[in-house]
């Protein structure tokens, strides 16, 4: 009886540092050290990369050099970056400048790779041309010597072609033609004594840009007083009653010496905020007065 | 007989008694179902709108609030009250909308121009380039700014109870603000949420979707030449037809479009009658000057009118100890093309010598004396006036235009703007042509520290170049995809992934 109860109690020790040892053990066993795993299959257990990564970019041209670009990197989940510019050049950086050899059409690539060696390839082509300045427009004036069947006049007025249709402005008198004295050619504008006479024609031009426009003018020799001007309209008008108030150059012609001597009449303006303005041409109606010839040029 | 008349008034009282139990009993029986089928079917007709959402009697709510032209003005003030945002001297609640007053943070510090002092907290992600999409500066100013457009809408749902003769008046100025609001959001982080309504809490759509930079612009210009047609130039504090027309010049030369457009705008603010002040000092310090287009206005006294700004661009009078620093490029610049300028534009720190300060907007006018904090008035509620648009920045964009996107320019109209604004600086040589770099440190030296310097730089596709060489020489790590900032992040969580976040966050 003791006995037993003696193998009793060591066996319940026995049990007892059994159970102890095997929770110990268990413990040990489930360490989450690599160790633990060692025997595992890579990948067993390891979730795919949701986010490969995404190779992007954009570009911009230097505003300095024509040659030289800008590439900003607007890669996604990238930690590595290879730049081939499409000229020889590359670059390892993360945003990269790169000075073309000159004009023509580069594909630039973008290989973007993560630390798990994923890579994304992105491409785009870059067209290097050099940008011209902008040529300053030097307006073509239609029947600019009152000639009849003037080149471009086609398209004015009311179609006869008689050298005066593109002068034409609707509340105003159109003027005459002269074929004695004329400068060039054989017809001439004339403006008569006494009589409202007015030319008009609308021109595109180059914004800011200074323009020298001039008319030849004559003037018969009484009676005194006459003059000629040669104005600059800031933009088109649609009536003659307009006209006034849209001058933004003017010149006076008052010479009366020769009635049969074309002198010049000089006019420089500025276009300013705009690209359409009008030469207009009128007279103080006091003498007879002829003009000739008109012509635009930039001024120097 | 009788027995009969008994028998027939029995039976017709047995008759009646009878009608009268069979209808008591019809009544008992079918009075719940009667009763029901009325009160169903008065239902139907009685219950108007409002029975079960009645307007409260005792309190005013916005639904009803605006009845009249009076009462719509109280909004008008309120777009204006909006952009001042709250200063922190009055509340202390970093969740309140601090509005223009946190601008600068998002602006110049993200420039070449100015830094913090001590590279500390928030801020100094600014200036480094280490910007996350959690930073309470950029959230507060995008929530200051949609209540600003909310504002603005507000104003604009209930235009009708104007009077004729106001009505196109007050909707200019709504819309002024409204242009004004998206033209600074759409610059700063791009594609944006678009509130040309007010945006309801059920309006996730439109809360969340990033509306195409184009469509927002859109918008601008409509609302920009709505206001320009309207609006007279009684006000320096409010929307005026000269701010219209500065700002839809700005618009054009940001989208590099309709630089014809741009200068004839220019031609007609210039033409307004604005003058630039003769003395520099004197644009900051003479409050509505001739030369100020538009500012936004605050008073010392309240303090909810007053700004924090200008206490926290000195050392540690604000609650930092020093942000809007400014750099020693910007300094040097200054130095080397400011004339005389560069004395009212920074100065030394007097507390800390190898440190230097914004001089434009000293709280009140005071400058803090021999140690930098010595004041009369309290300088954390200071009354200066934020300058929006001034006449010199509309010379200088008159220039921009009329080089429409060219190298450079010599046309007279352009030399004599330019000529007039470095005339004022004390900086007379005559001008025989302009180009591009010239135009652009012109405009840092005239404009340093008025939140326009990282604009310009985009705008004249120098970010890049400039900021990265910047950030090289400072050891800060800016990349391209820093011209953006990030949409906040409550916003991103906010829209269960309907909103999209910029590059590089």
């Amino acid at each position: 009886m003791k006995f037993i109860q003696i193998i009793n109690k060591k066996y319940r020790q026995v049990l007892g540092l059994a159970a102890f040892i095997s929770v110990i053990a268990v413990f040990i066993s489930c360490d989450p050290a690599l160790s633990a795993f060692e025997f595992d299959l890579p990948e067993a257990g390891s979730i795919a990369d949701a986010t490969p990564p995404t190779a992007n970019f954009s570009a911009t041209q230097s505003s300095i050099d024509y040659r030289m670009y800008n590439f900003s990197n607007l890669s996604v989940s990238a930690t590595t970056y290879f730049w081939d510019f499409g000229d020889g050049n590359t670059s390892s950086s993360l945003d990269a400048v790169n000075t073309f050899p000159g004009e023509g059409t580069y594909t630039v690539t973008l290989k973007a790779s993560d630390a798990l060696g994923v890579e994304s390839i992105f491409s785009m082509t870059v067209d290097v041309v050099e940008p011209e300045a902008p040529e300053a427009i030097v307006p073509f004036i239609r029947e600019a010597g009152f000639e009849d069947n003037s080149p471009g006049s086609e398209e004015c007025g009311n179609g006869n072609m008689d050298g005066r249709d593109c002068w034409r402005i609707s509340g105003g008198t159109i003027f005459g033609i002269t074929s004695s004295p004329v400068r060039s050619g054989s017809q001439g504008a004339k403006f008569d004594a006494g009589s409202n006479r007015v030319a008009y024609q609308a021109l595109t031009v180059t914004p800011n840009t200074d323009y020298i426009v001039t008319i030849y003018y004559t003037i018969k020799t009484s009676p005194l007083g006459s003059a000629m001007r040669l104005a600059i309209l800031g933009n088109a008008i649609s009536h003659a009653s307009e006209a006034e108030d849209a001058i933004i150059a003017s010149a006076i012609g008052d010479n009366q010496d020769d009635a049969n001597e074309y002198l010049p009449l000089v006019l420089s303006f500025n276009s300013g905020a705009t690209d359409t303005i009008a030469i207009w041409i009128d007279s103080n109606n006091v003498a007879e007065s002829r003009i000739d010839d008109v012509s635009i040029m930039l001024a120097e | 007989m009788k027995n009969s008349y008994l028998n027939f008034e029995h039976s017709s009282a047995n008759l009646v008694r009878r009608l009268m139990l069979t209808f008591y009993k019809t009544i008992q029986v079918r009075t719940f179902m009667m009763a029901t089928l009325v009160l169903i079917s008065g239902s139907f007709f009685s219950c108007g709108d409002n029975y079960l959402d009645p307007v409260p009697s005792s309190a005013i709510s916005a639904d009803v609030f605006y009845t009249n032209e009076d009462e719509l003005l109280n909004a008008v003030i309120n777009m204006y009250d909006g952009i001042q945002g709250v200063n922190a001297l009055d509340n202390s609640d970093s969740n309140a909308n601090h509005a223009i007053q946190v601008e600068f943070y998002i602006t110049e510090m993200r420039s070449d121009n100015t830094k913090t002092k001590s590279s500390e907290g928030e801020a100094a992600q600014f200036e480094n380039y280490t910007l996350r999409p959690t930073n309470g500066i950029v959230y507060d100013y995008y929530r200051s700014f949609y209540d600003v457009l909310k504002r603005a809408n507000i104003v604009l749902a209930n235009i009708d109870v104007a009077s004729e003769a106001n009505k196109a008046k007050i909707e200019g100025e709504a819309k002024f603000i409204r242009a004004y609001a998206h033209f600074n959001l759409v610059r700063l982080f791009g594609d944006i949420p678009m509130a040309d309504r007010v945006i309801g809490i059920a309006d996730t759509d439109v809360q969340f979707t990033r509306t195409p930079k184009a469509q927002v612009y859109d918008l601008i210009i409509d609302d920009l030449n709505a206001a320009i047609a309207s609006l007279n130039n009684a006000y320096k504090n409010r929307a005026s037809k000269a701010a219209a027309q500065a700002m839809l010049a700005k618009v054009y030369l940001t989208l590099g479009t309709n630089y014809t457009e741009a200068q004839v705008l220019c031609e007609a603010v210039i033409n307004s009658g604005f003058a630039l002040e003769p003395n520099f000092n004197d644009v900051f310090y003479n409050e509505n000057n001739n030369e100020v287009i538009f500012s936004i206005g605050f008073l010392a006294n309240p303090a909810s009118d007053s700004q924090g700004f200008s206490a926290e661009w000195l050392n540690s009078v604000g609650r930092s100890s020093g942000v809007n620093y400014v750099t020693n490029e910007a300094a040097a610049a200054l130095d080397a093309k400011g004339g005389n300028r560069a004395a009212y534009s920074y100065r030394i720190d007097p507390a800390q010598p190898t440190q230097k300060q914004v001089a434009k907007y000293f709280p009140n006018g005071e400058n803090g004396g021999a140690t930098g904090v010595t004041f009369n008035s309290n300088p954390r509620a200071a009354g200066n006036d934020w300058i929006v648009l001034r006449l010199s920045d509309v010379l200088l964009m008159h220039v921009e235009a009329i080089m429409a996107g060219g190298a450079s320019t010599s046309a007279q109209a352009a030399l004599n703007s330019f000529q007039k604004v470095r005339n004022r600086a004390g900086l007379t040589d005559v001008v025989t042509s302009i180009t591009k770099e010239e135009l652009l440190d012109e405009r840092r030296v005239e404009l340093a520290f008025e939140n326009h310097r990282l604009f310009d730089l985009i705008r004249f596709n120098a970010a890049q170049d400039v900021l990265s060489a910047f950030s090289a020489a400072n050891g800060y790590s800016f990349t391209s995809t820093d011209l953006l900032l990030p949409i906040p992040q409550r916003e991103i969580n906010l829209s269960q992934g309907m909103l999209t976040q910029n590059p590089g966050y």
